[in-house]
């Protein structure tokens, strides 16, 4: 779980957050994905429990607390804030009044004043909470940005995805991450990634580890991509019906999204590298209006009904 | 046949790449699959890089799941790297 301190170290900038008191709190975690401003609540209406959210404090907050009688605010303000409470921020660089740094103080809560106004502040809270709180699955597999498609490559173990991988890098494709693919939904796409330590590391059979930013150079790795494609290999199996015409679409489920799936039988002589180009190609082709497979059986539909018009003409012309 | 356990790295410096590839060398020849559990992340114990991008430390516990034919006689093996102490040089 995000700690107080993460939020403040990393996006310190993105924020134009500035720490007034409260240094014990930073430690504390941000348990939940809401942010409030508190309104209402300050005048002391507390039915909506509203513990361990983020508070942003604007104008019109920060003008009411200064016109209550002081002891009245620290009581609204302990009645809204807890130990609870990850964080409190005052938004458009206002100065913080005297009760909520009390209160701050009082209950070890970390107060930042930024110069955003509470809107900006809001949108970039939400959007980052968003990211924090997103729900994530690990895969085993290979992610490799193919002509700017995501594709991730999946198979048992020792198949060669990692081998497929490296030959499509050699095409001039990018490397995401190779064996261990971190799923994060973000609106209705599909992002991977690699874990930190692991990104932009291979591992051979018969090689070992290599890095394929030093070894292929920065173009051709990348830190994330929409998933947009699975590519599922396995050995190839003569009782085993594959797709010949291309109509049928298989989908594969990550966290509720579902992302066209091909099945990609491996057999000696099968080039497997420039099968996911063609399949990377075709999807794009696709996402223009052009489905090759459905077009052919169109024409083959129109063809049959002329046919079909012909014969019958010559059939009548004939009884005449 | 399923078996979750959970069990303790007792090498020095946790999982590295010799305990993973000494796991990964183990599974080589087994029929089960074999998953490591650790702080929520489920990972193939047959990836190198699976088991690395766990970062996991000397004493930590972490289920081990084996699912197939071989499972009892894959776990043993398993177990028994993850207790084994690797020279470190």
């Amino acid at each position: 779980m995000p700690q107080v301190k993460d939020l403040y170290n990393d996006f310190k900038e993105y924020l134009q957050l500035k720490l007034v008191t409260g240094k014990r709190g930073l430690c504390r975690e941000i348990k939940k994905a809401e942010v409030h401003s508190p309104g209402l609540h300050l005048t002391g209406f507390s039915k909506h429990d509203l513990h361990s959210c983020i508070f942003v404090f604007g104008a019109l907050e920060i003008e009411y607390l200064r016109e209550l009688d002081k002891k009245k605010a620290i009581e609204r303000l302990k009645n809204i804030l807890s130990e609870f409470t990850p964080l409190v921020v005052v938004a458009d660089n206002l100065p913080p009044p005297l009760s909520l740094r009390l209160v701050c103080k009082e209950k070890k809560i970390s107060l930042f004043s930024t110069s955003k106004t509470t809107m900006a502040f809001l949108s970039r809270m939400f959007f980052l909470l968003h990211e924090w709180f997103a729900k994530t699955e690990v895969v085993h597999g290979t992610l490799v940005e193919v002509f700017g498609l995501g594709v991730l490559i999946q198979g048992e173990s020792s198949i060669g995805k990692s081998e497929t991988g490296l030959g499509l890098l050699e095409k001039g494709h990018r490397l995401i991450s190779d064996d261990v693919v971190q799923i994060k939904k973000r609106g209705t796409s599909l992002i991977g990634f690699g874990p930190e330590l692991t990104r932009y590391i291979m591992e051979i059979r018969g090689i070992g580890i290599i890095n394929i930013a030093h070894l292929f150079g920065a173009v051709c790795v990348k830190t994330e991509t929409t998933i947009e494609l699975i590519v599922h290999l396995e050995k190839w199996n003569d009782s085993c019906f594959y797709d010949r015409v291309g109509l049928e679409e298989k989908k594969c489920n990550f966290l509720g999204i579902g992302v066209p799936l091909h099945i990609l039988p491996i057999k000696p002589g099968r080039d497997i590298i420039l099968l996911i180009e063609t399949l990377a190609l075709n999807h794009r082709l696709k996402a223009t209006g052009h489905y090759s497979a459905k077009e052919f059986t169109e024409k083959l539909r129109r063809n049959i009904k002329n046919q079909k018009f012909n014969e019958n003409r010559e059939k009548s012309k004939s009884e005449k | 046949m399923k078996i979750v356990k959970k069990v303790k790295v007792k090498n020095k410096f946790g999982l590295h790449i010799r305990p993973a590839a000494a796991i990964a060398k183990i599974l080589q020849s087994k029929k089960s699959s074999v998953f490591f559990t650790y702080k929520n992340d489920t990972v193939n114990a047959r990836s190198v890089m699976g088991i690395l991008s766990l970062v996991i430390k000397k004493n930590s516990i972490i289920s081990v799941s084996v699912e197939g034919v071989d499972a009892e006689i894959t776990m043993k093996e398993v177990t028994e790297v993850l207790n084994k102490c690797f020279e470190e040089e």
